[in-house]
């Protein structure tokens, strides 16, 4: 059984210092097994100014099994699964702890986009990138952070009106967004994958 | 068949294994022993079962803990590191140090047991898991200084279990590696799930067969519940208190002098050829003269069809009806011949080849079996004999025949896919030039034919009815008996060497492990003592209040009472809770 009582003063405390930390969890719906984890790209990065969502889903044992944690923003990144958002990292595998927290295991993923580590890879292809071309791989990553990870200057209508314009019906665009929270392609990949 | 030779004395008078039907057959007095068998020697393979579990690894356990002044469950944590491998640890203790050896394995020692004091009972902590105050009886202090409350230390345990890592479950801090005191873990989980604290105690127990390559459970289809622990050498053949001979190395039927790789192809060779072949090939010979399917239903080679023709089982040819036991009358066919018009067919000549090896290798197979049911009669004709007023009263030369018998029985049927092997192409074809080859085999070949004629003279002279013979009659047979022995003996250690530094020799052996040749047959594990003379007093701290209450072992130290100790381990079983982890071994080592 989840540990709620515990989720709830995760989120409390995560909330408290967001303004210091940048770090976002919320609550996708009621339930506190799924959640929805933001995290500004580390500066100096090739993720410098993007926003990352990670979705995160808590097993039953939580916190003493680790929180499921995956990218739901695009991101090249040899740790990174570029086609899934699997994210390789071991304290979301077998070093977590459950003195970890939510807030201590995103704060990981954000230390992970800066200080890559190609040599245990979740995406070959990226990885190799990184090894033998390195100026392409950061010239990749800016561009994907371009692309998905900056939340657009457009307002939500407008991003629902591109949607429709598409030929997606209004309401089921404006959900799309809403669930995504407002980000344009993810909505787009929900509304295409059906 | 079973190797009931007189082997089984320990050295150290401990409790050894022998069987009520086989106590007849000692040899101490018989004329062949001072030839043919090494002086009594323990056996150094243990059979462990349940029971004896606990005092299988007292002795590592012990010695790690006398040696670094260790509690028992820190040696336990420091030896399923090191897989229980005492040697390895000792070398990592004097190459890197003892606090590198110790954070390794995640063992912390608390040399000050003041500590413990800030938990004094009045004061509460806030537990960082769940984020709630706990009163410090709620709460407790792992070794690593690590302080949780007992709710989160709980849940963390039952999850470790069920994840099957019982035997190294770390602390909940993050980046710490101390493993949990066992009994912590033990007191814990028992209060919320009994069951999973005996699993948890079971898994603890059983890391010494799990990690260990020096032990492994018995391979017995349905499982006997036991485990086999061999000293020094991994590559040898056992067989387990139940009976089962097995490989010890690939876990497989008994299979020397066949390499476990050998083994390995032969045994998948065979399933994969079709039903056909085998069916037409293994169970049935076509008359030459009728071509009726005839099915072998006695021990020698020759065959007689119900037509009257007789031939030879192992090729099928047509023989006459004279012939030794050994030798068909103008008949030799022990050698494989190839078929040089059909040298283009390359497969049908590969089959051709499998053919002949696995003719003979089921043969032979086949003759054991038919002969381990032969024992029983053979026994039959020794109790006839033994009533009658003969000057010979000693007939354990029979039973020992058969025992060479069937070894090297064994030792012929496994030495022909050994030689599909070692004279074919899969393994060793830029080993050797064709001539080479082609020398290493006939010498072999010459090798396996001697076995072979004296095991099928052996086999003929064991079948005659001698409880009706004359005495002299008897007499002469029981000598043919035992010097047929004595060469089959010398005959298969003779083969064993030509393997070794002939065919194999030193590099392949690396690769080829193959069971020594063992005169008395495959050894048969002893039962482990596990009459531990313990005494429990009530000092173990770690003792959890449900731990179990029949303390009192029989005492004197270790003597063969075996059949007092088993009933009392049986007694104890019923009652429940047969581990008995609770017992320190420094308590037991005291009495």
């Amino acid at each position: 059984m989840i540990d709620f009582a515990r989720v709830q003063k995760e989120l409390q405390e995560c909330s408290r210092d967001m303004e210091s930390s940048g770090i976002k969890v919320a609550p996708k719906s009621d339930n506190l097994a799924r959640l929805t984890g933001t995290i500004p790209g580390p500066i100096s990065s090739p993720y410098e100014g993007g926003t990352f969502q990670i979705d995160i889903t808590l097993p039953d044992g939580y916190p003493f099994e680790p929180p499921k944690m995956q990218f739901a923003t695009k991101v090249w990144h040899p740790n990174i699964s570029s086609q899934s958002g699997a994210i390789c990292l071991d304290i979301l595998k077998d070093q977590w702890s459950p003195a970890l927290t939510l807030k201590t295991a995103l704060l990981s993923v954000q230390a992970l986009l800066s200080a890559p580590e190609p040599d245990d890879p979740q995406d070959a292809v990226v990885a190799q990138q990184y090894l033998r071309d390195h100026q392409t791989f950061v010239g990749t990553a800016r561009y994907w952070t371009e692309t998905f990870a900056k939340t657009s200057s457009l307002g939500v209508e407008e991003k629902v009106q591109k949607l429709v314009e598409m030929g997606f019906p209004e309401a089921l665009a404006r959900s799309a967004l809403e669930s995504v929270g407002g980000d344009e392609n993810s909505a787009l990949e929900k509304l295409c994958s059906g | 068949m079973e190797g009931e030779e007189d082997y089984g004395f320990s050295e150290e008078e401990e409790y050894y294994y022998t069987d009520d039907g086989d106590s007849h057959d000692g040899l101490a007095d018989n004329d062949d022993s001072a030839l043919q068998w090494a002086p009594p020697k323990g056996s150094t393979t243990k059979v462990i079962t349940k029971e004896s579990l606990l005092a299988a690894q007292r002795e590592d356990l012990r010695r790690v803990m006398e040696l670094l002044s260790l509690k028992e469950h820190h040696a336990r944590t420091l030896l399923i590191h090191y897989r229980w491998d005492v040697e390895k640890l000792l070398a990592v203790l004097v190459e890197k140090g003892k606090s590198c050896l110790f954070t390794e394995a995640g063992v912390t020692v608390v040399e000050n047991v003041d500590d413990d004091v800030p938990l004094s009972s009045s004061s509460t902590i806030t537990c960082d898991i769940c984020i709630e105050d706990a009163s410090s009886d709620n709460a407790t202090r792992m070794e690593c200084g690590h302080c949780f409350c007992n709710n989160c230390w709980t849940e963390h345990f039952i999850i470790k279990i069920n994840e099957g890592q019982s035997r190294r479950i770390q602390c909940m801090a993050h980046r710490c590696s101390a493993i949990c005191d066992e009994a912590i873990v033990r007191n814990l989980v028992s209060r919320r799930h009994p069951n999973l604290a005996e699993k948890f105690d079971r898994f603890l127990l059983e890391s010494y067969i799990e990690d260990n390559k020096m032990v492994k459970w018995c391979p017995s289809i349905p499982h006997c519940g036991k485990a086999i622990r061999v000293e020094e050498d991994e590559f040898c053949e056992v067989e387990c208190s139940c009976g089962l001979q097995f490989c010890f190395s690939c876990l497989s039927e008994a299979h020397s002098p066949c390499s476990c790789l050998m083994w390995e192809r032969w045994s998948k060779k065979c399933l994969d050829e079709s039903e056909t072949v085998n069916w037409i090939t293994v169970h049935t010979k076509p008359c030459p003269k009728c071509y009726k399917p005839v099915e072998k239903n006695g021990g020698c080679n020759l065959v007689s069809c119900i037509c009257g023709q007789s031939f030879c089982w192992v090729c099928g040819g047509a023989t006459g009806r004279d012939h030794t036991w050994s030798r068909i009358a103008g008949h030799s066919c022990g050698r494989y011949k190839e078929d040089r018009e059909k040298q283009t067919e390359r497969a049908k000549r590969d089959l051709y080849r499998y053919m002949h090896y696995h003719n003979r290798f089921k043969a032979h197979t086949d003759s054991f079996k038919l002969e381990s049911k032969l024992k029983e009669s053979i026994l039959d004709k020794v109790s006839v004999a033994e009533e009658r007023e003969l000057r010979l009263k000693d007939f354990s030369w029979v039973t020992n025949g058969l025992n060479r018998l069937f070894r090297s029985r064994r030792v012929l049927s496994y030495s022909y896919p050994f030689a599909f092997y070692m004279f074919g192409e899969e393994f060793f074809k830029d080993e050797m030039t064709d001539e080479e080859r082609e020398i290493k085999k006939n010498l072999f070949e010459d090798q396996q034919q001697q076995l072979e004629s004296n095991v099928e003279k052996l086999s003929m002279f064991l079948e005659e009815p001698f409880q009706q013979f004359s005495q002299d009659k008897v007499m002469d047979i029981r000598m043919r008996v035992i010097n047929l022995s004595v060469t089959i003996d010398t005959l298969c250690q003779k083969m064993y060497e030509c393997i070794e530094s002939d065919l194999l020799g030193s590099l392949h052996l690396g690769t080829h492990h193959i069971a020594p040749y063992k005169s008395k047959g495959i050894e048969r594990a002893s039962e482990l003592s596990s009459c531990w003379n313990t005494k429990l007093g009530s000092t173990d701290e770690y003792l959890p209040s449900g731990g179990t209450s029949e303390h009192d072992r029989p005492s004197g130290s270790g003597s063969s009472d075996d059949s007092g100790c088993s009933y009392r381990k049986r007694a104890k079983k019923e009652g429940g809770g047969f581990f008995d982890l609770n017992l320190p071994a420094e308590i037991v080592d005291r009495n």
